[in-house]
């Protein structure tokens, strides 16, 4: 029982957190690819920029709060720019483009970072210290504000998605693009605003994860591998696919770093993704009749 | 082989995806030779039916024959090995390859190398079965131009020769005449009619342009909201107050 | 001479091979050549994924490096016969290529980019923490492959050699390849896999078909790295690397085979000359790639100008 309180309980917490923010970054990864039609290999980078950019503001104004406001707006606008200056010209042509583009993307945002804030490991100090007794175990104050938070941003993104009008545009146009040509939707603004909406939510993911973990340049790679993972798992084009999915792999990961390191761990999480599509070819929740 | 010359034969077609029936117990025969017919509003299933019998979807329940042999549930590319070839509603051909490359690539398909270890380094000679299909559809001039620089009504047509090259026995058209002009419309129409007697293909059409449908067909068959509500001779579906009614609403009383 | 070979082809070829006859020709620069043609192969292999049918890898070095590693293991236990060595690596690399291809082409398109990387990771990953194969070392100080008897692979203008050879075979299956009913059928599903399954090609037997053979050349070109190298590291298998293949490509040009010759030559001396700005140098990677995407999608070198508008594309 000690064990379950003192070390099962508390990782299954930071699982459903980890799982939370991949989630996030797994449902940019596919409302993008849904819509526009392209991966965004530059996600985890955006992730990663989140990070940094509350490293900056929190280095003007101290506050970390105001970090969480700021920095998931200026990445969005970064977003903003990428879309229109890079991508745009690249949604007729080819797929094979744009994974090359957000590639390149990826390795610039990557170096950028490396190059102004250098390549060590930064720490990012929690808002508040402290922990609360919970369940017969202690835990920091900062982990239950990110479950509440996660929770709350979730709620907040099903909402959007599923009681306002652009959020049911966005995930009907997800499911199938063309759709939003025969609607008289100004089409390049939904496509700019999506793409700076998952922008922003990869920062936020970034920044309130930071505290718990380092931030570092690559910090983003191995987030959107799994990403990756997450979106192949949950089935292509399936948004509550992809949160599940996210949810699933959080907990098995978190779990599994009690018994293995983290090498096998990776090989791990790898093997049950094998597992899954020779089970279920198109994932959890793929959709029948797309020829995919 | 089929039984009483039916080629193809949809038996109580239902299909849902996920809480919408797209199509509901549909059953019908087409005779070899035929030129069927598949009609109704928007949304009535029509695609979805092509769909099912082309081999995107699997049927949700009942069975699709296809000369006495159920073919439901096959893959696209098995469909067309047995003879069955679709083209589609939005224009759907290989666009930065030439006219003539587009068909050779869909003849080629049907040649003896095809799917063998020597197709790695052998090229198959497939050639004047090419050229007389683009002479029959007129593109023999266009054909080195780059499939996406043809005009709409042009790429329609290699639409259709695609189709035509794999060899088929039934032929699946949805939709041939969108977005064409009057004139080509007329044009197309006949060009399907003689060319399909003239290989004897059995043709199932999705038709919206009713001229079309009642200039070329020998049957119809009429869907609304997923179920067959007539089937008949052109005239007489013509004629049919159900069938006025499902496109035009029901009679002002 | 027609489908497989032109006479252009044919010259340069020539010329590459005098090339050692040049005065400037030190031991550097032959080093230099070697890895210039050898990923140049490698490139032109990755062409025919990308260019032809329109699929990137993002895990092509794994591939490299498994070549490599199968290699270096043999040469490292005192199999020192070359032949040894390629067959062991087109072994191990076919077999990873088979596991790969099979799930990465089963759906559309950007499961090959998705799992092609994911995969390569994995294998980076336990070649970089496997202790048996030298962990983070990799396999240090391998002698070098014979040829036949006693002849040894061992300096550099053999290895040169070596490597012309090898490019010239790929070259060659590669044209045979492009041109025969299987090219023509890779550049459909380039264009419109969805149609072409509509016609009756089984396309993932297609993907799979060019995925693997792709992959074996790039095996074989690992394979023969350790005779100039060394050494097989894990960091011949880093995701990067995989960049700098696609980077090559798209600097020769897509759909070309001799542009990405031409254009991972190019890369690799641009990186020789590069690399005392080590720091910059993934940016500079990156801005390289969006440029050329955006504003230079037929390759930063025009070969395809060179080779006629014609020859772009249609693979005749």
């Amino acid at each position: 029982m000690d064990y379950v309180v003192a070390v099962l309980l508390p990782q299954l917490l930071h699982g459903l957190v980890f799982g939370a923010a991949l989630g996030l970054l797994a449902l940019g990864l596919t409302v993008i690819f849904g819509l526009l039609g392209v991966m965004n290999f530059a996600h985890g980078e955006l992730y990663m920029l989140g990070a940094y950019a509350g490293i900056a503001v929190m280095g003007l104004t101290h506050s970390f709060w105001l970090a969480l406001l700021v920095a998931p707006v200026a990445v969005g606008a970064i977003g903003a720019v990428t879309e229109v200056t890079t991508l745009r010209p690249l949604y007729r042509r080819e797929p094979l483009y744009g994974l090359i583009l957000t590639f390149g993307l990826a390795l610039v945002f990557r170096e950028g970072a490396r190059q102004i804030w250098g390549g060590d490991m930064r720490r990012i100090l929690p808002p508040f210290t402290g922990s609360t007794p919970l369940l017969g175990m202690t835990y920091p104050n900062y982990r239950l504000f990110l479950l509440a938070a996660s929770s709350v941003l979730l709620l907040a993104i099903w909402l959007f998605f599923t009681r306002t009008r652009a959020g049911i545009l966005v995930r009907a146009a997800v499911q199938d693009a063309e759709m939003l040509d025969g609607l008289g939707v100004n089409v390049p603004r939904v496509f700019t605003l999506t793409f700076a909406g998952s922008a922003a939510l990869a920062a936020l993911a970034g920044l309130l994860l930071a505290p718990v973990f380092t931030v570092y340049p690559q910090m983003g790679v191995e987030m959107i591998l799994l990403a990756f993972i997450v979106v192949i798992l949950g089935g292509m084009g399936s948004m509550g696919g992809s949160v599940i999915a996210a949810f699933v792999i959080g907990l098995a990961q978190s779990l599994l770093t009690l018994w293995m390191n983290p090498q096998r761990v990776a090989i791990a999480i790898f093997a049950i993704m094998i597992v899954v599509l020779i089970v279920r070819p198109r994932g959890f929740f793929g959709r029948e009749g797309v020829l995919e | 082989m089929a039984h009483d010359g039916v080629i193809l034969e949809v038996d109580g077609i239902s299909k849902s995806f996920g809480a919408l029936a797209a199509l509901s117990k549909v059953s019908f025969a087409v005779r070899r030779g035929q030129v069927f017919s598949v009609i109704g509003p928007n949304g009535a299933g029509k695609s979805t039916l092509f769909n099912v019998v082309s081999g995107l979807h699997t049927p949700t329940a009942g069975r699709v024959r296809f000369n006495g042999r159920d073919i439901g549930g096959l893959p696209p590319e098995a469909i067309n090995r047995l003879g069955i070839a679709k083209t589609f509603q939005i224009t759907n051909i290989f666009p930065e390859i030439s006219v003539f490359e587009n068909v050779r690539v869909a003849a080629q398909s049907r040649a003896r190398e095809s799917g063998r270890l020597a197709s790695l380094w052998r090229l198959p000679d497939v050639e004047t079965g090419v050229a007389e299909l683009l002479r029959a559809f007129g593109l023999s001039a266009k054909r080195d131009a780059l499939a996406e620089n043809l005009s709409h009504g042009e790429q329609r047509y290699l639409e259709i020769c695609l189709a035509l090259a794999t060899e088929p026995t039934l032929l699946l058209l949805d939709e041939p005449t969108a977005g064409m002009t009057p004139g080509e419309t007329k044009e197309a129409t006949a060009l399907i009619r003689q060319i399909a007697s003239a290989r004897g293909l059995t043709v199932l059409l999705i038709e919206h342009d009713m001229s079309v449908v009642m200039g070329i067909s020998d049957q119809v068959a009429v869907l609304h909201f997923g179920e067959k509500i007539a089937e008949g001779p052109p005239e007489q579906i013509r004629n049919d107050p159900q069938v006025i009614e499902a496109y035009l609403g029901p009679p002002e009383a | 001479m027609n489908r497989a070979l032109s006479w252009r082809a044919l010259i340069v070829w020539a010329m590459l091979a005098l090339l050692p006859a040049l005065p400037f020709m030190s031991k550097f620069y032959l080093l230099l050549a070697f890895d210039a043609l050898l990923f140049g192969a490698i490139a032109m292999s990755l062409d025919l994924l990308m260019g032809y049918t329109g699929l990137v890898s993002f895990g092509h070095a794994a591939f490299f490096g498994l070549g490599a590693y199968a290699s270096a293991v043999l040469l490292e236990r005192g199999v020192l016969s070359l032949w040894a060595c390629l067959a062991f690596a087109i072994l191990v690399v076919g077999l990873y290529a088979l596991v790969v291809s099979f799930f990465s082409t089963a759906r559309r398109g950007i499961y090959v980019a998705l799992l092609t990387l994911i995969f390569a990771e994995v294998v980076y990953t336990f070649f970089r923490y496997t202790q048996t194969f030298g962990g983070s070392d990799g396999i240090q100080g391998v002698p070098s492959p014979r040829l036949i008897g006693e002849f040894a692979l061992d300096t550099p203008l053999r290895n040169y050699y070596l490597v012309l050879v090898y490019l010239g075979l790929a070259y060659l299956a590669c044209r045979v390849l492009v041109t025969s009913h299987f090219g023509r059928v890779l550049v459909a599903i380039r264009e419109n896999e969805d149609r072409a399954r509509f016609l009756g090609y089984n396309v993932q037997r297609y993907k799979m078909a060019v995925c693997m053979i792709s992959a074996l050349l790039t095996g074989v070109g690992g394979a023969l790295y350790p005779g100039r190298s060394a050494f097989a590291t894990p960091d011949l298998m880093l995701w990067t690397v995989s960049g700098e293949f696609i980077i090559m490509v798209m600097i020769g040009g897509l759909g070309t085979l001799a542009g990405p010759v031409v254009g991972g030559a190019f890369f690799v001396l641009l990186q020789e000359k590069v690399s005392s700005y080590v720091d910059w140098y993934f940016i500079v990677i990156g801005l390289v790639l969006i440029f050329i995407v955006l504003f230079m999608p037929k390759g930063l070198l025009g070969i395809r100008e060179l080779l006629g508008p014609r020859r772009w594309r249609t693979t005749a």
